[in-house]
């Protein structure tokens, strides 16, 4: 090895100054960059990483056919499930372990305790059906259990329809419509897949599956896997469907839409639409007449959530539910709020 | 050279001894409070899925060329979508596998019928670049069965991970080695 | 009909279950790779220990320049580029801080292993760890082709800035802020063989300057150097650059490339001491002043620095959006919007984040203001020195000087020295 004195370099101390210095500048015009530009300048990622749905939100002035007539109902609610409205105007909203009833006027009047999670409530014939999970119970108005029928074996029943004689639930894990007689006797299922009847069959990734009896004595199911709304006759034939998949505002978006349907008094159809969230309204060939509310007027914020626990994240979907004025309830299932929209003049 | 101990060298020299046998036992004792303190535990790096908002980030800062955030699939939470929502583009012109309805920029889901009406999608590593695009696109109308994970087979387990710090949500965080991932759905 | 779906799998998960398959399809499961196993963590333990008692050795007894290059060169290896950086005692230092003010975070007991073994061999032998073993020392040791001397004035000068960092880095860690060593860790870029322009320029820079100013991170920026300097000062053992005695040959002098060979001293003249004793007075003073001088400048930079923090930086964004300031929002504010958090809930967290980072201000500039004092009386103390020593702060046992030395070359060579009933 050889010896190096270092003392020569001892005599260049001016040297090492000017080093010194130009390094001092160096060193802090690049930290300045290197500040400048990762925190406030560049936006780091890429456009094609980015996935953007803002641009869909936006709905033309015109086509909103419905206003918002009064503040939201907050239900107080930490997962809303379902709502409906009965003959009163009154709004039943199911949740928690709890149906709790709202005056026209928006005041809680009545509070019913459940034994477990309710996942569908109709207001009917002067009681109310509650689905739970498996089972229906029937409750009357001032909350009394009635009667509880016996539970369809591993179901999810999200939807219950109910005519002059029978009683249809939506079973989204079976994704089947039962038919049950006023007692609770079974009374067969609808919609299986059927080739011969032409029926393709339901297809619910998520716990949304709809069903409603029309003023034209039909019934009326979603089939969100098919972006659609099928017509069947209570014997189970599959009468006609309508709806077709697409962001645009005719169509049903993503890949699992309507999850709700409710009929208005002039016999056209109320739609919701979870992800990009829609409420729209339909005549009975699929026709779209108008838009009650998007996701700004639903206090959409962006296409995915942010949640302390997977619970929080769970539910994000909406109910609507129309009573016979015409006016529109929106059960906004992120905030837990019942949303009332009443059709512009 | 020899220096015949002065009182003030032996003053000094005992000061000195006095102060190492002090500082010892300062560290000694910080060492046993440290020690007291500390486990044998290990913590890595995890994505809280439920607070990923899916910012591409994870693509982007990883000290890694190729990041150590892949995106991985739930199967139970899926709904075997034939429109999968994290395949396809929002508005797809048709349900075919062309690069033109992809959502992901390098194509790293592969989309497989199994029985009509459902598809199986499988994320294949070597491609994905944990982007999260196809995580958003799921949860915005899906069932979020898609979601990022760091994987450790990758992880160089920084002391602070370049990825947390610019997290916009903060959904980085420590977990136990012991339980070194945060799914949606537990493993059997 | 398929209603043949496990009720407990149903209720277990509460959790809606994929399609029913009709055919025999088989559901993947999602792999989970284990992180790296735990025994390893225990095998770096063992590399360090056993590389510092190995440097300890080399350094005082075999007094080997070679060995300890070589020893560095392993270090640089296995730390440094096997182990990508990740964990060093310099970083250590972060997660002490942090085990210490976040109580979820329990520091692992190989981060406290990292953080003390150094220190304790500095008590015992000096700097040996940041001589052979340390990575980041290693890799600008190897760049030292031109060294210049830098006076001692701007040195002490200059290592006032790595107090800073200690006293940031500290702050930082304890206000949950992020570890700012392991974040701007010069080299971790080149240890990773990663592309990350900011770093890899970062990295250039110090070995750039590390060809004229040996080892600039080490002796001006470097935190835990000054945690080992310290324990450097009270070594028991430490380098000597002769092995027996100094015959005030004069040759080691400019030998070494940190400045940390320090001359004789000539004893002060009696009539010094009183101008000395007023000056002691006036510095201790000054001591005070500046301390409290620190903690002002401190304390009034703290929300300058609170807005490293994210929930600080939040809430200046929510702030500037409410004022119009902000048309497309940021990533943050998205995220905050999709979450449930409410307006109030973020106010009061920047409330805490801003209080913390005043005391930690105060506190830190008080610190630093300590520190520049304590410095100038310390300059300003004579001490008596007779022969050539290593500075048992500033040496970083690199063993350079050994071969300076005409009584190492004896001894080495193993002939009887002349004056050997003396050592």
């Amino acid at each position: 090895m050889r010896q190096r004195s270092y003392k020569q370099a001892a005599k260049v101390e001016g040297g090492l100054i000017a080093v010194l210095l130009a390094l001092t500048a160096f060193g802090a015009g690049f930290l300045a960059y290197w500040f400048v530009d990762r925190r406030f300048i560049r936006q780091d990622v890429p456009q094609a990483f980015r996935y953007s749905m803002e641009e869909l939100t936006a709905i033309e002035p015109f086509l909103l056919i419905y206003r918002q007539i009064r503040p939201p109902i907050e239900t107080g609610l930490q997962t809303a499930v379902a709502l409906d409205v009965d003959s009163e105007g009154a709004v039943w909203a199911a949740g928690d372990q709890k149906i709790l009833r709202f005056a026209a006027d928006g005041r809680k009047d009545t509070e019913i305790s459940l034994s477990s999670k309710p996942t569908a409530v109709k207001a009917a014939d002067g009681v109310l059906y509650v689905a739970l999970t498996d089972r229906i119970e029937i409750y009357s108005s001032s909350g009394q259990r009635v009667s509880a029928w016996a539970p369809v074996r591993t179901a999810l029943l999200t939807s219950i329809a109910v005519g002059p004689e029978d009683v249809f639930a939506a079973d989204a894990l079976n994704k089947v419509i039962h038919r049950f007689d006023k007692q609770g006797n079974s009374r067969g299922l609808l919609g299986a897949k059927d080739s011969q009847r032409g029926i393709e069959g339901f297809v619910v990734p998520s716990p949304y599956f709809d069903v409603l009896i029309g003023r034209d004595g039909l019934l009326r199911a979603t089939n969100p896997g098919r972006q659609r709304v099928e017509a069947y006759t209570f014997d189970g034939h599959l009468e006609w469907h309508w709806g077709i998949p697409s962001v645009k505002l005719e169509g049903f978006s993503g890949c699992c839409n309507p999850i709700a349907l409710a009929q208005l008094p002039d016999g056209t159809f109320v739609t919701g639409e979870k992800g990009l969230v829609r409420v729209k309204v339909y005549d009975d060939q699929g026709r779209l007449l108008g838009v009650v509310a998007g996701p700004q007027q639903l206090g959409w914020k962006g296409p995915i959530r942010v949640c302390e626990t997977p619970e929080e994240c769970g539910s994000r979907g909406l109910d609507v539910a129309a009573d016979g004025q015409g006016r529109i309830y929106v059960l906004e299932q992120v905030r837990n709020t019942i949303l009332i929209f009443e059709k512009n003049e | 050279m020899n220096h015949p101990p002065s009182e003030t060298l032996s003053r000094r020299r005992f000061l000195k001894d006095g102060l190492w046998t002090v500082s010892l036992a300062a560290a000694g004792a910080a060492a046993a409070a440290l020690a007291s303190r500390s486990r044998a535990k290990e913590w890595v790096w995890q994505i809280d899925p439920y607070k990923c908002i899916g910012c591409g980030r994870c693509a982007t800062h990883c000290v890694l060329s190729e990041s150590a955030v892949k995106c991985v699939h739930a199967f139970e939470m899926c709904g075997y979508c034939d429109l999968c929502t994290g395949y396809f583009h929002p508005d797809p012109k048709a349900l075919q596998t062309g690069a033109e309805h992809q959502l992901c920029p390098t194509g790293a889901i592969r989309r497989r019928f199994i029985e009509e009406p459902y598809f199986e999608f499988t994320i294949d590593e070597s491609r994905c670049i944990g982007c999260g695009k196809c995580v958003v696109g799921c949860a915005a109308f899906g069932n979020g069965s898609l979601f990022l994970q760091i994987r450790h087979d990758r992880c160089q387990n920084c002391n602070e991970c370049a990825i947390g710090r610019v997290c916009p949500s903060g959904a980085i965080v420590r977990v136990p080695a012991s339980a070194p991932y945060l799914l949606k759905v537990r493993n059997p | 009909m398929g209603l043949i779906l496990s009720a407990a799998a149903v209720q277990a998960a509460e959790r809606f279950p994929p399609p029913q398959f009709e055919t025999d399809y088989q559901m993947p499961t999602l792999t989970t790779p284990p992180p790296r196993a735990a025994v390893w963590e225990f095998v770096d333990v063992g590399v360090l220990a056993a590389a510092l008692g190995l440097a300890s050795w080399l350094t005082l007894r075999k007094r080997s320049r070679r060995g300890i290059a070589a020893l560095s060169v392993f270090s640089l290896l296995y730390f440094g580029f096997w182990r990508q950086g990740c964990i060093c005692s310099v970083g250590s230092l972060g997660n002490v801080v942090l085990s210490l003010f976040d109580s979820s975070y329990v520091l692992p007991l190989t981060a406290a292993a990292f953080f003390l073994l150094p220190i304790f061999f500095t008590l015992f032998f000096g700097r040996v760890f940041c001589g052979s073993v340390c990575p980041l020392g290693a890799i600008q040791d190897w760049v030292v082709f031109r060294p210049l001397s830098v006076p001692a004035w701007l040195e002490t000068t200059l290592r006032l800035g790595a107090w800073l960092y200690l006293a940031a880095a500290v702050l930082f860690a304890a206000v949950g802020a992020g570890l700012l060593i392991c974040r701007y860790d010069p080299f971790v870029a080149f240890f990773r063989l990663g592309f990350n322009t900011p770093l890899w320029l970062l990295g250039l820079l110090f070995l750039g300057v590390g060809v004229f100013i040996a080892r600039p991170y080490c002796r001006f920026v470097c935190p835990y150097g000054l945690l080992l300097r310290q324990a450097g000062r009270l070594s028991f053992w430490h380098v000597r650059i002769t092995p027996d005695e100094c015959i005030q040959c004069r040759l080691c002098e400019d030998a070494c490339p940190f400045g940390a060979i320090q001359p004789p001293t000539a004893p002060w003249p009696e009539s010094m001491r009183p101008a000395e004793r007023r000056r002691l007075v006036f510095l201790f003073g000054l001591l005070l002043v500046l301390m409290s001088l620190g903690g002002w400048l401190g304390y009034r930079v703290h929300a300058g620095l609170a807005a490293a923090h994210p929930t600080a930086e939040l809430a200046r964004q929510v702030r500037l959006r409410q004022a119009g300031l902000i048309a497309e929002p940021t990533d943050a504010l998205r995220a905050f919007d999709v979450s449930g958090r409410t307006l109030q809930s973020l106010w009061t967290q920047e409330a805490d984040v801003f209080r913390r980072f005043a005391w930690g201000g105060l506190l830190a500039g008080v610190f630093v203001g300590f520190v520049a004092g304590v410095k100038l009386i310390q300059m300003s103390i004579h001490f008596k020195r007779t022969d050539y020593e290593a500075d048992r702060a500033g040496c970083l046992a690199c063993g350079r000087c050994f071969a300076f030395c005409p009584r190492h070359r004896i001894w080495e060579t193993g002939k009887p020295t002349d004056s050997g009933e003396t050592s």
